[in-house]
């Protein structure tokens, strides 16, 4: 498995985490408090220009050029290992490195427009930023913890019956870089085992993206809603309560599409949905409302916390 | 029914994608063997005429109608296809530069440009956000719980304890420079049907 590390850590802000459920941000510092990890989130870290890379509206050299001012900035933090909150962000930001570090003629490119722009001091440098070495997703920072988290868990879950959907742009995208694989991927399963559930291993279409398909949701609509119909319906079947994110861009597809779609089949599919954060921090005994930030889904998530069940310290 | 040109150089297109520097190093797009496991896994092909075999072995004819392609639009960039392909080919990121190269002759500007104000915000804010022109669809969609959470964003926030949502001035200042001298500015007018005054 490849190294994670533990420390100097830039928590990278998403567009989509900022506006829709800001809670995964607080849940994540939440558990990175707790955990004592050595973290910072900066005001001046822009966004990986996720919906506009892959509406094909920003063109490559204008991504690579946001990225590289991005990784400057990591570095002069003395925070040089960056942590994503969205799994896009991971997408973007680890082609971006790859991109500086392996094409010359980007990097000069790059470099030149720091130099027109007056910024001189930003300018790349070959090898200034590894995609494998630098770029995480916050995931596998909780993954390489979850010990640490399974001794701090204060309820327990086992009541409910938990899947898990793994983010195409995390599993897909730089493949032979994800912690376990590609086929069948368990990073979020064995996250829910560490706070004490056994969860559904694998289902009918464990593999299936969302559906949003960036310009899809917007401009094909129905055309996005029938994948995320078929994953829904898919676990239904296997009677799921929750599942479990690891990208606020799915966890739209499915959390404030869910009702949509039930309205249009005429069925409820009455699944919630959890950022692996939210669930880890509210395991913990984070508060719903200030921490996990429960009030912006569409879904409403009160049912479930009337379950969880208090562990009593000798269980331990 | 679609065209096929025969030049002399049937590689030449698949040699200007590979190229491109929306492609990964190691594109395995020579390699491909038309297998068709990538059109096997691929959500678009389940759901709409997609056929992702099919582009790579038109690319790979030379086959330069590819671009004008509608059905290039219906890919999800969910890699899919990248992750199953055996020989390390992408459909997903082939797509992507045949809409740069079509892009470039000036073929698809009305497929972009209900992305532009994606690109405006970034410019004004240096953020990354929904469209304003789809944020009605998501209102009707969403309801009026979800209209309401939008107008009392800044407050929750707050209970959260997390920071500012904008970065500063000089942040955005920098930023709007970049994108400036990288030519996106230009690129945004393009999309945007406005004439370059830049």
């Amino acid at each position: 498995m490849k190294d994670i590390p533990n420390e100097k850590f830039l928590l990278f802000k998403s567009c989509m985490v900022n506006v829709e459920y800001p809670g995964i941000e607080s849940s994540t510092k939440y558990i990175f408090d707790k955990l004592g990890l050595d973290y910072i989130i900066s005001p001046e870290q822009t966004c990986c220009t996720g919906l506009g890379h892959y509406s094909d509206v920003f063109d490559e050299l204008s991504t690579t050029a946001i990225a590289a001012r991005n990784f400057n900035l990591a570095k002069s933090l003395d925070h040089p290992n960056l942590v994503m909150l969205c799994s896009t962000c991971y997408a973007i930001n680890k082609k971006s490195a790859n991109i500086l570090n392996n094409n010359d003629e980007v990097r000069e490119k790059v470099n030149n427009i720091f130099i027109e722009a007056g910024l001189e001091d930003k300018c790349y440098n070959k090898g200034d930023t590894d995609s494998r070495e630098n770029i995480f997703h916050v995931v596998e920072v909780l993954y390489n913890n979850r010990d640490k988290i399974s001794d701090l868990c204060k309820y327990n879950l086992s009541d409910f019956r938990i899947a898990t959907h793994h983010a195409c742009h995390y599993c897909k995208v730089h493949y032979e870089d994800t912690v376990d694989g590609v086929r069948n991927p368990m990073l979020l399963d064995d996250l829910a085992e560490a706070c004490g559930v056994d969860t559904v291993k694998w289902y009918d279409h464990k593999r299936l993206s969302c559906g949003n398909g960036f310009r899809q949701r917007f401009v094909n609509r129905d055309y996005s809603l029938e994948v995320t119909k078929e994953k829904l319906l898919s676990l239904k079947d296997e009677n799921v309560d929750i599942l479990l994110h690891m990208c606020p861009n799915c966890q739209i597809q499915y959390d404030r599409y869910q009702p949509v779609i039930e309205k249009q089949i005429g069925e409820k599919i009455g699944i919630y949905h959890l950022n692996v954060s939210q669930l880890i921090a509210l395991s913990m005994g984070a508060d719903p409302y200030t921490v996990a930030g429960i009030q912006t889904h569409s879904v409403k998530l009160e049912p479930i916390l009337e379950k969880f069940k208090e562990i009593k310290e000798e269980g331990k | 029914m679609n065209t096929q040109k025969i030049n002399e150089n049937p590689l030449e297109l698949a040699e200007v994608i590979i190229k491109n520097p929306r492609s990964s190093k190691d594109l395995g797009l020579l390699r491909c063997v038309q297998c068709g496991m990538c059109t096997s896994v691929c959500p678009a092909a389940k759901h709409s005429d997609y056929n992702p075999r099919d582009i790579i072995e038109r690319v790979l004819e030379g086959d330069e109608t590819i671009i004008k392609d509608e059905t290039l639009w219906d890919c999800f960039y969910c890699y899919t296809c990248q992750s199953i392909c055996p020989v390390g080919n992408s459909v997903c990121e082939v797509n992507q530069v045949l809409k740069q190269i079509a892009f470039d002759k000036d073929e698809v500007n009305d497929k972009l440009e209900p992305f532009a104000n994606y690109g405006e915000t970034y410019i004004n804010q240096g953020t990354g956000s929904i469209p304003n022109n789809f944020i009605k669809d998501l209102a009707r969609d969403f309801g009026p719980e979800w209209v309401n959470f939008k107008a009392n964003l800044s407050s929750i926030r707050d209970e959260l304890d997390l920071g500012p949502l904008n970065p500063p001035k000089k942040t955005v200042d920098e930023v709007d420079l970049i994108l400036k001298y990288s030519g996106f500015q230009k690129r945004l007018k393009k999309i945007k049907n406005e004439e370059d005054d830049l």
